[in-house]
């Protein structure tokens, strides 16, 4: 097989900057763990060592309020030497699951179904990156680099979404709904993807073998295959704490209840610190609702390109580490959004002066992530009403270029 | 005469049964007093009452505090310790704790019990119950001794020996840090005394002199006791121990402010060259500073409480025998062979001071060595995260010392154990990390969990000889929802004193009990003052989100000529166009007349 050389140079590149990065500063990973940019509650690295060293004391890690990841990481992490006094092989483990991401982005750009699928062949085709710029811009981004040298264990869910989806546009419906289970299993809100993935695998399907099989069934099939992931994964975890309930609820019961306000960008954290008791769990069902809701409307109207509702949807979830995820899958909207410049510089400002120097309070903080936030639905509807633009544009070619209204 | 026999022996054997419960009975009060370094004195107050086991149990109290008597039988309490404790006990001056810290408890207010219950959730119900009907009684918060406040020590308490085997007995522990012990727990603590602060040494009890002490502690214990003859009794014991500052204590309550003393009572160093009229270099004063109980009490001691059996010593003073103590002469003093200890036999209600005056000091009393030092900080900076760090010194130069540490946390802070590090520091003074399973023995550990359960971790460790031992580890404070901060939110939040427990070299004595301070652990804070603002700047950004895509998703795509064709059959559409209309019609009028 030939290796292809820009790309072995890129990923050669950004696992040796990554590198050097640890050895000159060598306390540039404990840093950036402790940033709340970086790490929320649910996939710190540090919590993930609290829960490996009561894992291998034998106490349960779930039975106290501060491992809340998933089971299956902690026989995972217990075979890397112990971070602290051997940083290196945690940061090249990070650092790979950085390449085989951006690998997995490079199958998904490589096979072009971005531009064109079975019901839709975009217009501008030619204005398109190849897989090594792709995995450049992905490998390069200083938020992807935070990420890594942070070591949050959400890595691990953008690399079951990426292999989801590389493996979808590859015609592989059933390791992609494999890589969804996993996904799904690390934090829930993957199986939002459910239905764009399976009508991306289908179209493939359809594409590749001419004979369209009923969509119900295929879809009924590889619900089935997906519960049967997830199943087995729990399954997996069962036998490795005991005891089922207790980790169900100090996991998925603490994502989906948030009772650790602990800040992060996300929206969420003030809101529910200040919220009224009586209306806590109205709103985290609205909020829930709220982020749910977008999975149908997006389905509906954009049938047609269904990787572009994937990556849509990536852009709701709760930290950087994803969002660094959707500037990579781009294409269309290429500004320098300034809102998120902006927030990205202020946050950790504000952030010191409300913590640490105690001349600022929390409303700094949160100011800047309803910044964030509405940068990235400003950035997001963009994006939408771009893609939408060019779909109808296929169908009126004549109205190419000209001045349009919605009604 | 037969019958008149049976009758009488009847009678005899009726008497009996009557009298034998009230038999084991009894009341003994002792006060100990003693002169510490810097200028301070020890008062050592000290009451106890027995009662029989099965008196107790058919409500029949003679000495026994009948309200906490029901209490405890209410809530299936076989053993009870109750303290209250303010101050900070001044281990570098003063030495050893008095009873070896076993009356002592953590600043605040510190309860343990141990519960007959079948299962621990009963035992934890029955707690709440007592916690509650302490509260009331005592005119403290124990009510918020609630299930994160709440441990269950496995190896840092024993229970006494004497308990029936047939009880499930289940220990329950907690602690109130931010409690501040007052006069209104004063007043209830005396009303279970038989002589209620009105006779006897409890008499000398003041408010106004217990609150100001540099360092004071209440405490009750209720135990079972079986001696070796006889039936079981249950005790209570209650004791109150204070260091008074002599100067601030005898200063008038109508002057309370310190003045400076007068120039002609310096004693100045004449020998300095620089000494003149205006100028004096104070000499360490060598006399010990006099004082009498009144002075120092405000009041007087009221005799002896007439309830008193046995010894009528009630009141012992612990000086060099060469020193003067003036008395009362009606009062006998007998000495003991130690060459320190004097008691007096009190008369009831007849008033008795002591009064020791000012004079040279020759010699000290003794205070005996320090098994081990221990202090307890927390360090870091910011309201995100910060460690603990517990430095132990073990001063003596020969054995190493064994102890448990025993911690509750409050769940918002969350330690990260496996940061737990010990560093050493030898004669040379230069510290070394070791690992730490080279000082800790055991580790018991109970995580917190949010809102349910405090951390509880429980050590046992090893200090080599002659050496300070440092142990840290991160936490993390967690933020909390806005109704769960307290009104002085910023002022921080109570972490509860560390309790260490040094086992005896020789398993005769009881432990040693060693309570840090109690920390203040600042959290991060939100706003308080705007739930609404929040509330609708965060809806608003998620609502312009949604508006926005559904806003792109439900509409459909025109030219711009075509929307303006749409736009004129609409109702709005067709009312501008009426606008348009009228205007250009007034337009050209006014073009008209012109």
């Amino acid at each position: 097989m030939p290796v292809d050389r820009r790309k072995a140079l890129v990923f050669g590149a950004a696992l040796a900057l990554r590198l050097v990065l640890l050895l000159l500063f060598p306390s540039l990973p404990d840093l950036l763990t402790g940033r709340v940019e970086v790490s929320t509650p649910v996939n710190s690295f540090k919590r993930l060592q609290e829960g490996l060293f009561l894992y291998t004391r034998n106490i349960s890690p779930y039975d106290g309020g501060v491992f809340h990841q998933a089971p299956i990481l902690l026989p995972l992490f217990s075979l890397l030497p112990n971070s602290r006094d051997f940083p290196l092989p945690t940061a090249v483990f990070y650092s790979l699951i950085d390449l085989v991401n951006a690998n997995a982005l490079i199958t998904i750009s490589d096979s072009g179904q971005s531009v064109s699928s079975r019901l839709y062949s975009a217009l501008r085709k030619d204005i398109r990156w190849d897989g090594a710029s792709i995995a450049a811009w992905f490998l390069f981004n200083p938020f992807t680099i935070a990420t890594c040298l942070g070591r949050p264990t959400s890595v691990l869910t953008t690399s079951g979404i990426l292999y989801a989806v590389s493996n979808a546009v590859c015609g592989n419906s059933f390791n992609a709904m494999l890589a969804l289970g996993f996904a799904s299993y690390l934090s829930i809100y993957p199986a939002l993807l459910f239905i764009p993935l399976v009508i991306l695998c289908y179209d493939i399907q359809v594409q590749k073998a001419k004979t369209p099989s009923s969509a119900t069934l295929f879809a009924l099939k590889h619900f089935g295959i997906l519960l049967a992931s997830v199943a087995g994964l729990l399954g997996i975890s069962a036998l490795i704490i005991g005891d089922f309930g207790e980790f169900v609820s100090a996991t998925y019961g603490f994502q989906l209840l948030v009772p650790d306000l602990t800040p992060n960008i996300g929206l969420w954290w003030y809101f529910f610190i200040e919220i009224f008791d009586s209306f806590r769990e109205f709103f985290l069902g609205v909020f829930w609702l709220h982020l749910a809701g977008y999975v149908g409307g997006l389905t509906v109207r954009l049938r047609q390109q269904p990787l572009f509702i994937i990556t849509s949807l990536l852009a709701f979830s709760p930290s950087s580490s994803h969002t660094r995820l959707m500037t990579a899958v781009m294409r269309y909207t290429f500004f320098a959004s300034s809102a998120l410049l902006y927030a990205t510089l202020l946050g950790p400002a504000f952030y010191h002066l409300w913590i640490y120097a105690g001349s600022g309070n929390a409303n700094f903080f949160y100011a800047i992530t309803l910044v964030w936030s509405l940068g990235l639905s400003i950035l997001l509807a963009d994006t939408i009403f771009a893609a939408l633009r060019e779909e109808w544009e296929l169908e009126n070619p004549e109205m190419r270029g000209k001045d349009v209204r919605q009604v | 005469m037969t019958v008149l026999f049976f009758f009488l022996s009847l009678l005899s054997l009726v008497c009996a049964s009557l009298s034998s419960p009230s038999a084991p009975s009894d009341y003994h009060e002792r006060l100990d007093l003693q002169p510490l370094p810097q200028s301070s004195l020890l008062a050592s107050f000290n009451f106890r009452s027995n009662t029989s086991q099965e008196s107790f149990e058919q409500r029949h109290f003679r000495y026994f505090p009948r309200a906490l008597g029901q209490i405890l039988q209410h809530a299936h309490t076989k053993e009870l310790h109750l303290r209250f404790t303010t101050g900070r006990w001044d281990a570098e001056s003063w030495g050893p704790r008095p009873w070896n810290g076993s009356k002592e408890g953590g600043t605040g207010v510190e309860l343990w019990a141990w519960i007959d219950a079948v299962d621990d959730e009963r035992a934890f119900a029955k707690w709440i119950t007592l916690t509650q009907s302490l509260s009331g009684l005592f005119c403290a918060s124990m009510n918020f001794v609630d299930s994160t406040r709440t441990t269950r020590p496995v190896v840092s308490f024993d229970p006494a020996e004497d308990h029936s085997p047939a009880s499930s007995l289940h220990l329950l522990h907690g602690t109130l840090p931010g409690e501040v012990v007052c006069t209104e727990n004063l007043t209830p603590f005396l009303k279970l005394l038989p002589c209620k602060g009105k006779a006897g040494i409890s008499s000398l009890f003041d408010g106004h002199k217990l609150f100001d002490a540099s360092w004071q502690s209440m405490s009750v214990d209720v135990r079972p006791i079986c001696p070796e003859q006889g039936e079981c009794l249950v005790q209570i014991e209650q004791t109150v121990d204070m260091v008074l500052d002599i100067d601030r204590s005898k200063r008038p309550r109508d002057n309370p402010i310190p003045r400076p003393v007068p120039n002609d009572q310096l004693a100045c160093d004449a020998s300095k060259p620089y000494h003149s009229d205006d100028t004096c270099y104070p000499l360490e004063n060598t006399l010990e500073k006099g004082w009498s109980l009144a002075e120092v009490f405000g009041r007087s001691l009221n005799g002896v409480c007439p309830l008193t059996e046995g010894n009528p010593e009630t009141v012992c003073l612990r000086v060099p025998n060469e020193r003067r103590v003036d008395i009362p002469p009606e009062v006998t003093e007998t000495r003991q062979a130690d060459g320190y200890t004097r008691c007096f036999a009190l008369h009831p209600s007849t008033p008795f001071d002591l009064s020791i005056p000012e004079q040279e000091v020759h010699s000290q009393v003794p205070l005996k060595e320090r098994s081990l030092h221990a202090e307890r900080t927390i360090v870091g900076h910011g309201q995100e995260r910060g460690g603990m760090r517990i430095i132990f010194n073990n001063p003596s130069e020969t054995s190493p010392v064994e102890f448990i540490y025993f911690e509750t946390l409050p769940w918002f802070l969350r330690p990260f154990v496996h940061t737990l590090q010990a560093t050493i520091t030898g004669h040379d003074g230069v510290r070394r990390q070791v690992p730490s399973s080279q000082i800790v023995k055991e580790t018991f550990y109970r995580p917190a969990i949010d809102r349910k359960r405090g951390t509880q971790l429980e050590l046992t460790l090893s200090v080599p000889a002659a050496s300070t031992v440092t142990l840290t580890y991160d936490f993390e404070k967690a933020i909390l929802r806005y109704t769960e901060y307290p009104p002085d939110a910023n002022r921080g939040f109570n972490v509860a004193p560390a309790v260490i427990r040094l086992n005896p070299q020789d398993n005769e004595s009881s432990p040693i009990y060693i309570r840090t301070t109690s920390l203040l652990l600042p959290l991060p804070t939100p706003d308080f003052s705007m739930p609404y603002n929040v509330i609708i700047l965060t809806s608003t950004v998620i609502a312009l989100a949604f508006g926005n895509i559904f806003n792109l998703l439900v509409r459909r795509f025109v030219s711009k000529e075509e929307a303006a064709a749409l736009m004129a059959q609409t109702l709005k559409g067709r009312l501008l166009g009426k606008i348009v209309a009228l205007r250009d019609r007034i337009r050209g009028k006014t073009s008209k007349t012109e």
